[in-house]
Formats: structure tokens, C-alpha cells, sequence
């Protein structure tokens, strides 16, 4: 790289320059509203309210935190997100790398069927057959159950896909020989390919993880109760909804900002293995559409 | 016999799968192929209706409307949300300090991962006239008076693509430095023997070499048009409705709010029609299939 640019001249140190300062100015469009909305939700209620530009806690308070928690019960849709994203992410690694590994198999007799089966759900995106799940829920008895949101979108093309190209990655042969030793189907994938494409088990939750967690429109359809509300909806309802009227509660600013606050620390907290396996993952699935 | 002996388990293993995708995916499908013909009461019969529901769709203004804003702000994130993140993973490209790039993809990236409910929130209220920061920054740095974006009508479209354009620029942008770095280096060893400037190798090598990953992109993102839903969900109000309800938003409207399913069904196929058809379109016209 660095005798790519030998003849550093004037004209290249004053790009580089401007370069850095228009990255600089993109990377402040997104820092500049972060700790804004940290500072006011650490400032008490009446602070929070004044029209400044607010970068650092006005008089210091987590109140917002408090009422948040303790008053307007964001525990409640917070456990009901937990519970969603835990199940239905264990639940989509589970299925989807079965079928990835099937996949695996190049002899293996209808598998050609079995992939276009699979490829066909890819085109058809969720959003065009919205209306009729939500009538297969009805039908179901699953509106108003945190089922029906594990049960969307359980398995994906995608996730199958990407755990395939993984499990490809592991060498045939030790499969083989394994089988030749008597090993079954089921223990073969579990002990040496689950283990062997642990980054690949890595991705492939994360993706879910992070998209679990941020589902919307699933609860929007689904979910009318709110006592079923996942944490977005009912950050919706808390920090949108109520921004002209607040209804018989008076939500203050700082109190909005820390359920914002509250609803982003599990993605913060995955965000360096995002940073790891997010990557390869992004490429994988890009290389196969 | 042997086929299954060999290979039973494999079939067992599958068989989830497959049964989530019928009742799932393909079940729906067929569902509201039926419904977008039928007379849908929720008590009571069925009665079919031939192509009524498709002409009451077709015949609603509240439709079209929804169909333009739908070509006009996905266009618009289309355009945005390509030529943005290529321009931003350029300048990535050229930063010579790894520890600036590292930490400008990283802080560019963490919009992706928010909700749509996080980034609208945090936005309705930095363009909120009486406190947002923006207006605030208006007010005391500039001496101008507030001005309420979100209520604007003429503002609302803009406000859509770009903020979509700025919550996935990040992530687009990955796409594309990947393209970057798979460059073959000789070539630009040999720009450089012939005297290319960077500016030179940037327009002659990269972005040339780039071709196939923005055919990725552009498909990626034309798939996304249609299916807009969140973000106008989530900034819409009252004043600017009419400028920002997407065929989505009229859907979910017709559907589930005023429980219409043979009309919303009709539409749906609609968007899944033009959802196909702009699929071939992109693949045909960048010659996809050839990559």
C-alpha cells in the first residue's frame, strides 16, 4: 500500500486532508445524535424538556431510567423481545442448518427439487403474502401469542444457504469415513459439522439475533394486546405515538431517550462479533443471490 | 429401499423445513391467490367475485397514490443508497491510515443494525421544531426560526430516502470495499508504470473492476423498493400521509385495519407481480446472469 502513493505531493496531502474531514463529517452525522440522545437521558425530566443543544447531561439524573423501568413497565415487551429473540434465534440456527446440511449431500436423490422448493420462498418476499399470514395465524388461533412471532420467518433460504456454503467448507471425506465407522447421520452433523462451522453458527445468529430483536412488522400485525408487545412496538408506542399528546402520563424527553438507550445495549453488546463475523457473512450471502 | 436405508435420516432432517415452508410460504401463497378473488368475510360465505377486488384496487385513487410514492421515494433510496456508500467506500479506500478506516466503517455500520423504531425515534426528534437538535443548531447558530420538517409535505419524500440512504450506507459500503480489496493489485501496478494518478486509477481500475459488485448492489436494492414498510410506518403522521404511504402501508391498511383481506389480498399479488417483473428487468438489463 504505501508505495502506492511515493510521490506524496501537495496536491495529494490537501485530498488527503479533505478526504479525512468529509469521513469525519459522515461519521459526526451519526456520533452527534448518539450522545445527544445519551445526554438527555441522563438529564432530569424538566432539563430535558428546554430547547438547547444538549451534548452532556443537564442536570444530571437517571430518572428517565427509572420511570421507564418501574412506571411505564418497559420490562414487560423487554422480556417478551427476550423471549422472541432467544427461542425463535435457537430455533432458526436449528432448522436452518439441518437443511443446510442436507444440502451438502451432491448424490443425495430429489435434492434438486428440494433446493428450487427452497429457492422459490427466497423470491417471494414476506411483506407480498402479509395479508394471508396473517389469516394462517388466524386460523391458527396464533394472534395475540408470542408464537406466532417465533413461528415468522422461522427458517430462511437465506440462513439454509449460508449454513451450506459453511458446511461445505468442512472436508467430505472425514464425513465419510466416519459414516464407514458407523456413525449415524444425525451424529455426524451434530459432532463434527455443528463443531467445525462454528463461525459459520456464529453468522448465522448473529443475523438473527439482530434481526429478531429489531422485528417489527411481524408484532405489528400480529400483536394487538400489550401485554404481548415486543420492546419495538412498544417503543413505538411510547416514543412516536405519544410525541403530540402524551395521554395520561406526561413522558418527558429523557424518558423517551433511555427506552432508545435501554433497546439498543444487546446490540451494542453484540456489535464486536458482529464487526468479527458479520463480514464474511454479508459476502457469503451476497455471492449467492 | 436402499435410497432410504442410505439416505432416511437426511429426509428426516429436512422434513421440518419443508413442512414450515408449506404452511409458512407456500400455503399463504396459494391463500391469497384464492382470497384476492373472493368476497373475504371473516364470518359467513365466501362468495367468489372473479376480478372484482383486483378493479376496486385499480380503480382507487388511494392506490395510485401510494404506487407513485412507492416509485418516487424508492427510486429515490435506490439512487441514494447506491451512489452514496460507493462514494463512501472510495473514500475509504483511499484513507492510508488503518486505524481511521477501521474505526469509520465501524461507526458508519451501527445505523444498520438499529430498528427502524430507534432511527425514527432518534430523527422525529432531532427535526422536532421546539427541541431537536437541529432546529436547536438553526436557532442559535444560524439565528434562523424552527421549522417543523416532518409536518412539510414537501419535505416528507426527501426525508425518507435520505435517511434511509443514511441508516444503510454502512452496510452497502462493505459490500462494495470487499469488491475493492478483491481487485487484482497488478493492475494497478501497471497504471502506476504508466504514470496513472490515483484520481486516474480510481476512474480507470476500480471502478471499472467494480462492475459486478454494483450489479449485486443495484439488484439488492431494487428488491428492497417494494417492500418499504417500517420506516414509513414509523415517520409517518396526518400531514404528510399522502405524500409517503407506500403500496405496503396501503396493504396493511386495507388488510388489517379496515379488515378488507379480498381487496388488500389483490393488491399484495399486485406488489409481488411488480416485485417479479423488476427483478427480470434489473437481471435483463445489467445482464446479471452473464456475471
Amino acid at each position: 500500500m504505501s508505495d502506492r502513493f511515493e510521490r506524496l505531493g501537495w496536491k495529494n496531502k490537501t485530498f488527503d486532508t479533505l478526504n479525512a474531514l468529509f469521513l469525519l463529517a459522515l461519521m459526526l452525522t451519526m456520533l452527534i445524535p448518539f450522545i445527544n440522545v445519551l445526554a438527555l437521558s441522563f438529564s432530569s425530566g424538566v432539563a430535558s424538556m428546554q430547547p438547547d443543544i444538549v451534548l452532556w447531561p443537564k442536570a444530571f439524573s437517571a430518572e428517565g431510567y427509572s420511570i421507564v423501568w418501574k412506571s411505564l413497565d418497559i420490562w414487560r415487551p423487554l422480556m417478551n423481545s427476550v423471549i422472541v429473540t432467544v427461542i425463535g434465534t435457537a430455533l432458526h440456527v436449528m432448522l436452518s442448518s439441518l437443511a443446510g446440511y442436507v444440502f451438502i449431500y451432491p448424490r443425495l436423490p430429489g435434492r434438486k427439487i428440494m433446493l428450487t422448493f427452497v429457492l422459490i420462498t427466497m423470491m417471494v418476499p414476506q411483506e407480498a403474502i402479509m395479508i394471508p399470514l396473517y389469516v394462517v395465524n388466524k386460523d391458527l388461533h396464533l394472534i395475540n401469542t408470542l408464537t406466532a412471532l417465533v413461528l415468522s420467518g422461522l427458517v430462511s433460504g437465506f440462513s439454509i444457504l449460508l449454513m451450506r456454503s459453511f458446511f461445505l467448507n468442512v472436508p467430505y471425506e472425514m464425513a465419510e469415513s466416519a459414516k464407514i465407522d458407523g456413525a449415524g447421520e444425525f451424529r455426524i452433523f451434530l459432532t463434527m459439522y455443528m463443531r467445525l462451522a462454528a463461525a459459520g453458527l456464529a453468522t448465522v445468529v448473529l443475523f438473527e439475533f439482530v434481526g429478531r430483536w429489531n422485528m417489527f412488522t411481524a408484532p405489528v400485525m400480529f400483536i394487538n394486546d400489550t401485554m404481548k408487545y415486543t420492546l419495538q412496538v412498544a417503543l413505538k408506542a411510547m416514543i412516536i405515538d405519544t410525541n403530540s399528546n402524551s395521554g395520561t402520563y406526561m413522558i418527558t424527553t429523557n424518558v423517551r431517550m433511555a427506552g432508545i438507550i435501554i433497546s439498543i445495549i444487546p446490540l451494542m453488546a453484540v456489535y464486536p462479533f458482529v464487526q468479527k463475523y458479520f463480514m464474511k457473512g454479508i459476502l457469503l450471502g451476497a455471492s449467492k443471490e | 429401499m436402499k435410497v432410504l436405508k442410505r439416505y432416511g435420516a437426511l429426509y428426516v432432517m429436512m422434513a421440518p423445513v419443508i413442512a414450515y415452508f408449506l404452511v409458512f410460504a407456500y400455503y399463504p401463497l396459494v391463500k391469497g391467490l384464492q382470497t384476492s378473488f373472493q368476497n373475504y368475510r371473516l364470518m359467513g360465505d365466501r362468495p367468489y367475485v372473479g376480478f372484482t377486488n383486483y378493479s376496486d384496487v385499480l380503480h382507487d385513487s388511494t392506490f395510485w397514490d401510494a404506487m407513485v410514492n412507492t416509485l418516487v421515494i424508492g427510486g429515490g433510496i435506490l439512487l441514494f443508497s447506491f451512489a452514496a456508500p460507493l462514494v463512501i467506500a472510495l473514500s475509504l479506500n483511499e484513507v492510508l491510515r488503518t486505524w481511521y478506516k477501521k474505526i469509520a466503517q465501524m461507526i458508519l455500520y451501527v445505523p444498520h443494525l438499529l430498528s427502524w423504531v430507534v432511527v425514527g425515534g432518534i430523527w422525529i426528534f432531532l427535526l422536532s421544531p421546539d427541541s431537536g437538535l437541529v432546529n436547536m443548531v438553526l436557532v442559535h447558530v444560524f439565528h434562523r426560526t424552527p421549522f417543523n420538517f416532518l409536518a412539510d409535505a414537501s419535505w416528507a419524500r426527501w426525508i425518507m430516502i435520505l435517511l434511509a440512504t443514511w441508516k444503510e450506507m454502512g452496510y452497502t459500503c462493505i459490500l462494495f470495499l470487499a469488491g475493492i480489496v478483491s481487485i487484482n493489485p497488478s493492475l494497478y501496478e501497471a497504471a502506476r508504470m504508466d504514470g496513472a494518478t490515483r484520481w486516474q486509477q480510481l476512474i480507470r481500475v476500480t471502478l471499472p473492476q467494480l462492475g459486478n459488485t454494483m450489479k449485486v448492489v443495484f439488484l439488492l436494492n431494487t428488491l428492497g423498493i417494494l417492500r418499504i414498510f417500517d420506516e414509513v410506518f414509523v415517520l409517518r403522521n396526518p400531514t404528510i400521509a399522502t405524500k409517503v404511504d407506500v403500496l405496503m402501508m396501503y396493504t396493511f391498511q386495507k388488510g388489517i385495519l379496515d379488515i378488507k383481506l379480498g381487496p388488500a389480498s389483490a393488491a399484495s399479488f399486485f406488489v409481488l407481480l411488480l416485485t417479479l417483473a423488476l427483478t427480470l428487468v434489473v437481471r435483463r438489463v445489467t445482464r446479471f446472469d452473464e456475471v
